[in-house]
């Protein structure tokens, strides 16, 4: 157990490192995994994340929307990434989390398969979201490319979107 | 600026106030013309509203205003007597004033309304010409304004300076020239009435009253120095309002302790009390689940009456906040009176209005809403309920119809009732006037009752008028009745008997933010019902219900209710089995019905209102959420979408869809997967030990409710399970009810594995759909064989 620890630790430590003084030119995301891929969303965007509970079905809407949930009082829709991306249902499991983003006065908790961390991460090494999903359209803000691997970034307002 | 738009917000909120009064006592002025107190109110309304307005440079307004107080000046001294023509004046200058006040509300200012037409006749009244009131000209104008100055410099000091309002600059110099002179004159004459009197006046003493001669003075005065224009006015005015307002605040009448909150902080105060209402249901269920469980502990009764304490205050809590949103329903009846005068004149009828019970007390949101369905039912009565005074006499009614406006609490419930001693609805008629107008066909209207055919009023696009008057007969305006009381849960009744008259009750909601509702059951989900719509509740079998052209019917006592299934709107998966009995709620709604089959009732209680947000909001069917006793979330049902909804529903076929999971393949032993439910961990490892040679899979559960766990997540596809009967939390016999209730589990076997031997122990479980009773102590090969058996267990296997 402390091995791992000391490995995490560690692990943050670089990364940490990694970071430039400028804290300016640093965008902090949190990273979750849908089905195979890795996204992103903007940490501020965030404003709790969850493990699941029981909802409420909602008729009448796509099926991504599992429904509505009671987050201390306040009734909130649940929604399904894997659903939404086109990918198949899957069994919530323990590693399956609700995270509950904030856009304005929009809120809403998306499903999601796995967290994986907050990340750090350049300006500069954020690309533009490809050419074919360009436009106004897409709910992409942008890659983010990092020393192993590529992380999709999410735009939070659209995906706070109704779009039926 | 902003200080600006804050006096400006408290002038409108004052001045609606008292136009909304002024209409009322106008109206009472007319029967009482000498009535000195009510005359005295009134023209201190137009005082009030005068002062205000100079203050604030709305100068159209103020010109008004300042024209109206003349005429109710000479009338409060007995100069000029009210009569009918000079009140239409009046009344008409107050409707100009409410029209000013609303473009002040809207633009901020009151240009681009024209008064000149209107002052000009209240001139004529003021100067006692009383023929014709057709135009005057603008000399008239000026010269009613001029004597009226004199006139007052004796009375009332304050109203002689708001008059500079209305004059330019050039004017006010003079007129403050000439107050300088007469007041110089004024005070030598009292000097020289001293000398007169034979005092000496020695110099010295003189000098101070001439200081306070000065004082006075410098305050005309002030507009002199200042070099702008503009400026001086604004001093005048300041000095203006405080004074003007003084007359008004200082009568004796019954002053309120109020304070004025806005709304927002009241809607934010209900916010929470909804909260503490969740958390109190929550409580409450809390109790009494430790109830259960901890039966005869001493802790319980100290819990109990704290939970009841609680529960007790925030009741108390909750009414007292919902109160501080009420409003005296007399609000909007003060409108009626002058509205009936006007349509009395336009109509050539004579109404008398009754008003009762203007101080029972309605919930802001609701008194507001329900303004503009009061008017056309009224509007209504008058075109049409009530005859003319010729039709009347020959009918042997008196000559003057009545018109009763009443409101009045009922339960939960308020009701307002307007009745009228009209010529009443006849069913005949609106009948024949629905089918000419293609509203109904021939069919409909020959199995409609009279009460139905009452409601043919509320049809969009029907009308009984024979011409188009500008009152009513456009078909339009009982329509809007029918909605916007539909949008407050309310519901309309109308009486009618032919040349008696009409009675119409509407029946409201106290409040919309929490409501009593109904919670029923389908499938495994849950719906509230608000009550307000909810008239009765019925148990029926399968069988009392009838298809009709695709449509389930059932027959309620004399009427045939149109029936649909909750499921079916609500596109509910049916996974339990349903079971031969259902129950239906009938949802009454304005006049029209509905059954709505439900698998269970589940009970009355208080909920909140909560919106789903604008990500969800605009759901067909769903008016909003409730967070119930256990934290979780249940849809209210929108009663008027789903009658709506329910007509393009059709009758799903109740399919079975069972398409059994056990069909499939076995190819290896370890395919077959059985449940162990025992709450023993010995007796669990004995069975482990007995089945694993087979090379089944195996799956445990320590109880009833774990077990139904695991079948509802669906991750194995079971082939059989093994119960043992004495578990905590649920038992074996419940747990196999629970799972005989399920479609796709309707088959699975189920083995009682129990040290229960006697035989009302077996009958109890064959009756709870088990399929073997395997009494303990059991051999390992037994079960082995008798689980074989039951999963139809493929041989090679072994």
């Amino acid at each position: 157990m402390s091995d791992k620890l000391k490995e995490i630790i560690n692990k943050q430590g670089a990364q940490q490192e990694s970071v430039v003084d400028q804290l300016d030119d640093v965008v902090q995301l949190v990273g979750f995994i849908i089905g195979d891929e890795e996204y992103a969303v903007p940490i501020l965007a965030i404003q709790e994340i969850i493990k699941p509970f029981s909802w409420t079905r909602v008729p009448q809407v796509p099926n991504y929307v599992l429904g509505v949930f009671n987050l201390r009082g306040s009734v909130i829709p649940l929604i399904d990434l894997r659903l939404k991306f086109g990918l198949t249902p899957k069994k919530q499991n323990e590693d399956t989390r609700f995270i509950v983003m904030r856009h304005g006065d929009d809120v809403a908790g998306f499903v999601i398969d796995r967290l994986t961390m907050a990340i750090r991460i350049k300006k500069e090494n954020i690309g533009a979201a490809p050419d074919t999903v360009n436009g106004d359209d897409t709910i992409i803000d942008g890659v983010g490319k990092q020393a192993d691997k590529i992380i999709t970034i999410l735009k939070v307002n659209k995906l706070l979107e109704r779009t039926f | 600026m902003d200080e600006f738009q804050e006096i400006l917000q408290d002038f409108l909120v004052e001045s609606f106030e008292l136009v909304e009064k002024l209409d009322e006592d106008l109206v009472e002025l007319e029967s009482r013309p000498d009535d000195l107190e009510l005359l005295n109110g009134i023209f201190r309304v137009a005082h009030t509203v005068k002062g205000a307005s100079s203050f604030l440079n709305f100068d159209t307004l103020t010109h008004l205003t300042h024209h109206m107080e003349d005429v109710l000046n000479k009338a409060r001294h007995g100069d000029l007597l009210i009569t009918p023509d000079i009140m239409d004046v009046i009344l008409e200058s107050i409707d100009l004033m409410k029209a000013l006040l609303e473009k002040i509300r809207d633009t901020s200012s009151d240009d681009g309304i024209d008064v000149a037409a209107c002052v000009a006749r209240l001139d004529k009244i003021s100067n006692g010409d009383l023929s014709g009131l057709a135009d005057a000209d603008k000399a008239l104008a000026d010269a009613a304004a001029e004597p009226e100055v004199e006139e007052k410099v004796e009375e009332e000091a304050e109203e002689e300076e708001l008059d500079l309002e209305n004059m330019d600059a050039d004017e006010i110099e003079a007129e403050i020239e000439r107050l300088l002179n007469q007041r110089q004159e004024e005070d030598k004459a009292k000097r020289q009435a001293k000398i007169a009197a034979g005092e000496e006046v020695p110099s010295m003493p003189d000098e101070p009253s001439e200081d306070e001669d000065k004082k006075e003075d410098k305050e005309p005065q002030a507009p002199k120095k200042a070099p702008a224009p503009a400026a001086p006015k604004k001093e005048a005015k300041e000095k203006a309002s405080p004074r003007a307002a003084a007359p008004a605040r200082s009568t004796p009448t019954t002053v309120e302790q109020t304070i004025r909150v806005d709304v927002k902080r009241l809607d934010h105060l209900m916010n929470l009390i909804g909260e503490l209402v969740l958390a109190k249901n929550r409580l409450i269920k809390i109790n009494d689940d430790v109830e259960e469980r901890y039966e005869g502990e001493e802790f319980l009764e100290e819990l109990n009456q704290v939970v009841s304490i609680v529960s007790l205050v925030t009741t108390d809590l909750q009414i007292a906040v919902m109160k501080t949103r009420m409003l005296p329903v007399g609000k909007v009846f003060n409108k009626f009176p002058r509205m009936i005068r006007d349509l009395s004149r336009e109509l050539n009828k004579k109404i008398e209005l009754v008003l009762a019970g203007e101080d029972t007390e309605l919930d802001k949101s609701i008194v507001e809403e329900i303004g503009d369905p009061l008017v056309h039912i009224i509007r209504n009565s008058c075109d049409h309920g009530i005859e003319t005074p010729e039709e009347r006499l020959a009918k042997g009614k008196p000559e003057e119809g009545t018109i009763t406006l009443k409101a009045y609490n009922e339960g939960n419930q308020i009701v307002i009732q307007i009745d009228d001693d009209g010529k009443g609805l006849d069913p005949e008629m609106l009948k024949e006037k629905s089918l000419e107008k293609g509203i109904i066909t021939e069919k409909e209207a020959e199995s409609m009752s009279d009460k139905e055919a009452y409601t043919l009023i509320f049809r969009p696009g029907f009308s009984t008028a024979a011409a188009v008057t500008s009152v009513s007969g456009r078909g339009v305006g009982m329509d809007v009745v029918k909605t916007n009381i539909e949008k407050l849960n309310g519901m309309i009744d109308i009486e009618s008997e032919i040349n008696v008259g009409t009675s119409m009750k509407l029946k409201i909601p106290l409040t919309l933010a929490i409501i009593q509702a109904l919670l029923v059951g389908v499938q495994e989900e849950h719906y509230a019902i608000p009550l307000a719509s909810v008239l009765e509740t019925v148990r029926i079998s399968k069988d009392e219900i009838y298809t009709v052209e695709g449509r389930s019917v059932m027959r309620l006592r004399e009427d045939v209710l149109s029936l649909v299934h909750i499921g079916d709107i609500f596109e509910v998966e049916r996974i339990l089995d349903a079971s031969e009995h259902a129950y239906v709620v009938v949802l009454g709604l304005g006049t029209s019905k509905l059954g709505l089959i439900v698998d269970t009732l589940v009970g009355q209680e208080e909920i909140v209102i909560k919106s789903l947000g604008d990500y969800l909001k605009g759901i067909d069917g769903i008016a909003g959420a409730t967070i119930r006793g256990d934290g979780g979330v249940t849809l209210i049902v929108d009663v008027v979408a789903l009658m709506q909804m329910a007509k393009d529903t059709k009758v799903s076929q109740v399919s079975a869809e069972a398409t059994a999971t056990s069909s499939n393949e076995k190819t290896k032993a370890s395919d077959y997967t059985i449940m162990i439910v025992d709450d023993s961990k010995t007796d669990r490892t004995i069975m482990r030990k007995a089945l694993e040679p087979m090379g089944v899979t195996l799956v445990e559960a320590a109880d009833g409710q774990e077990a139904l766990k695991i079948l509802k997540a669906g991750d194995h596809n079971f082939d059989a399970m093994l119960i043992d009967i004495e578990m905590p939390r649920m038992d074996g016999y419940t747990l196999a009810t629970e799972i005989k209730k399920y479609n796709r589990y309707k088959h699975l076997p189920l083995i009682a594995v129990t040290s229960r031997t006697s035989k009302s122990d077996r009958m109890r479980g064959v009756e709870s759909g088990m399929v073997e009773y395997i009494t303990k102590p059991y051999s390992a090969d037994y079960l082995s064989s008798v689980v074989q058996r039951n999963v139809k267990f493929k041989a090679e296997f072994l």
